[in-house]
């Protein structure tokens, strides 16, 4: 049997092999027909969770709502995608869009790379966050962190040391939650339950800007009093 | 019983141990990690486990288990397709029976079996075949799962029904091929494998000139491996000699079965009746490009995802599993971050987990199920 009997029927699986795009067409459909399913996906698990989930929310902007009024700051985490939400988390309280809102203190603990270098470097990527809660954090303030799959040891450890310093714990996980929402140290805890690491980081995002209007509008009453520290 | 006993001479398997033992302190000083090789077919991992074949291995060298279980990556999207056809009143789901206990996100095969469903367990596809002929007032599936291997079987058995004119027989593609598979794992930027154990029986079809790429290409060699444990141990120590003489080459060790340019018939009946998808999910692992087959539009009247309206398969989103950290070797198995939590054997999200010989499986059964440091 010779090789070229066989070629035509290993380019016809492999095409990779021989860099041809076979189908570009049938490409197309299929990937806008990918995009049509994970649109509706993505709406879904939103509807899903706010369905479940708006009281929980309320009760978490009034938690983050007490933080600031007693003049505490909030401070924020994550890892990954989860960091990058915890720093928009920050910039949406420290820098508000709109008017008559005032700014507020809300600090990304993953800012200051030679701090998280060093305490990764000389004691373990697990005490990123607990090191700097122990030089910044204070009773009062409040914890938010954000894991797609709730099991982060970085921040399991630094919301095991929010609770020594009495400061109020938050969180957003997905999946079933995972440590965070096993472990009882995060008083405010919600769930997306989804296993997209994607869909769960999409309803994230929404939740925070709803989280900051929520806490906004429920500090109106004091505004003008909230002073920074 | 020939082919076979020859093949697991214990005598023979402590020589072969004995040379790889030797070869592998010959490569020791040149090492600045364990020497990683990966068996990509789970029927190699079933033989590794069955003889306890890693435990005989120096602390130099330590085997990847691959993916290659085609059930086991079976995403979880997909099983819930199989158990929705299989509860149509019409239809008698037809299926591997190693496929029957894989969980959907809600139920297996197995329990919407037990809930009242036609399913049943069948050798081949030609066995479904026939229940379709015994039963014309009956739509008779058959999940097509597999590697290169089976594909050819389902691919007859379309043709042969095309040939009798039979219209109450569609086949349910799920076949993924291993090629793809494999470039995609090279791909990674922090792949760490050192070599490859090839999947013979996929090699029996293909041949071996699809895996070129793989030593030309990445510089990594690779040995067709048979499936008993004499097979294995020569494989590994042919790798390792690879490697201690600065080689990559793709070499033959099952040439009992596989032939340099595969099996023409087999060929050329599955890429008749099948085409490349542009993505498939594994599970565990994400989209493959170009690593699952559909049937062709000229078989639609075979084809259970056009019979039935199968929702199209999108690409797949990132999962909290780490499957792919640990098939590259980057991470072992309880690093995992929802090792032993949400993924356990009995709730398995990744594809290392389906299966008791995936790599999470094995180490979450015999106790590894506590974090330990690398």
């Amino acid at each position: 049997m010779s090789d070229h009997e066989n070629s035509q029927p290993l380019m016809d699986l492999y095409p990779f092999l021989h860099q041809k795009k076979e189908k570009p067409l049938q490409e197309k459909l299929a990937l806008l027909d990918s995009i049509k399913q994970k649109s509706s996906q993505s709406i879904a698990v939103k509807e899903a969770f706010y369905e479940n989930n708006s009281e929980a929310l309320l009760a978490m902007a009034q938690g983050v709502a007490d933080v600031y009024q007693s003049n505490g700051r909030m401070l924020a985490m994550g890892n990954g995608g989860s960091s990058c939400d915890a720093a928009h988390f920050c910039v949406e309280f420290q820098h508000p869009v709109t008017a008559g809102r005032p700014a507020l203190p809300a600090i990304n603990l993953l800012s200051d790379m030679a701090v998280t270098s060093a305490v990764a470097n000389d004691v373990g990527f697990k005490h990123i966050y607990v090191r700097q809660l122990c030089a910044h954090g204070q009773q009062g303030d409040g914890l938010m962190g954000f894991s797609t799959s709730g099991n982060s040891d970085n921040l399991i450890a630094a919301y095991g040391k929010a609770k020594e310093l009495g400061i109020t714990t938050f969180g957003f996980a997905g999946g079933d939650g995972g440590e965070m929402k096993s472990s009882g140290l995060v008083d405010h805890c919600l769930v997306v339950d989804s296993d997209s690491i994607h869909r769960v980081q999409e309803v994230h995002v929404s939740c925070y800007h709803i989280l900051w209007d929520l806490t906004h509008t429920l500090l109106a009453d004091t505004r003008g009093k909230v002073t920074k520290k | 019983m020939k082919f076979v006993d020859e093949f697991r001479d214990k005598d023979k398997a402590k020589s072969l141990i004995k040379s790889i033992k030797a070869i592998a302190k010959n490569i020791a000083p040149r090492q600045t990690k364990p020497l990683q090789i990966m068996e990509f077919c789970g029927g190699h991992t079933h033989t590794i486990f069955r003889y306890g074949i890693e435990q005989m291995l120096p602390d130099n060298i330590e085997m990847v288990h691959g993916p290659g279980c085609p059930v086991c990556v079976l995403p979880m999207g997909r099983v819930d397709d199989c158990v929705a056809l299989a509860e149509r009143p019409e239809v008698i789901f037809t299926t591997f029976g190693d496929a029957m206990r894989v969980p959907g996100s809600k139920k297996s095969l197995l329990q919407a079996k037990a809930d009242g469903a036609d399913i049943r367990m069948t050798y081949s596809p030609m066995d479904a075949l026939n229940l379709a002929r015994k039963n014309p007032d009956k739509e008779v599936i058959f999940f097509g799962l597999g590697f290169e291997t089976t594909m050819p079987s389902s691919a007859f058995t379309v043709l042969e029904a095309e040939r009798e004119g039979i219209t109450n027989f569609s086949l349910f593609c799920n076949h993924i091929t291993t090629v793809p598979t494999i470039k995609a794992v090279l791909d990674s930027p922090d792949m760490k494998l050192d070599g490859f154990l090839a999947p013979g029986h996929v090699a029996m079809v293909i041949g071996e000139r699809p895996f070129d790429f793989i030593a030309e290409d990445y510089d990594k060699p690779l040995v067709i491996t048979g499936f008993e444990p004499l097979d294995i141990l020569q494989s590994l120590w042919m790798v390792l000699k690879q490697i201690d003489e600065n080689r990559s080459e793709v070499e033959n060790q099952y040439t009992r079965i596989v032939q340099p340019n595969g099996n023409t018939p087999a060929l050329a009946a599955l890429t008749k009746v099948f085409e490349v998808r542009e993505f498939f999910e594994w599970r565990g692992l994400g989209s493959i490009d170009h690593s699952g087959v559909r049937m062709k539009a000229e078989y639609a009247a075979f084809d259970a995802e056009k019979k039935f309206s199968v929702a199209n398969i999108k690409i797949a989103d990132p999962k909290s599993c780490q499957c792919g950290e640990v098939v590259k070797g980057v991470i072992k198995p309880w690093d995992c971050k929802i090792f032993g939590t949400k993924c356990t054997p009995e709730t398995p999200m990744g594809a290392l987990m389906v299966s008791s010989e995936g790599a999470c499986a094995a180490y979450y059964n015999n106790g590894y199920d506590k974090k330990k440091s690398a």
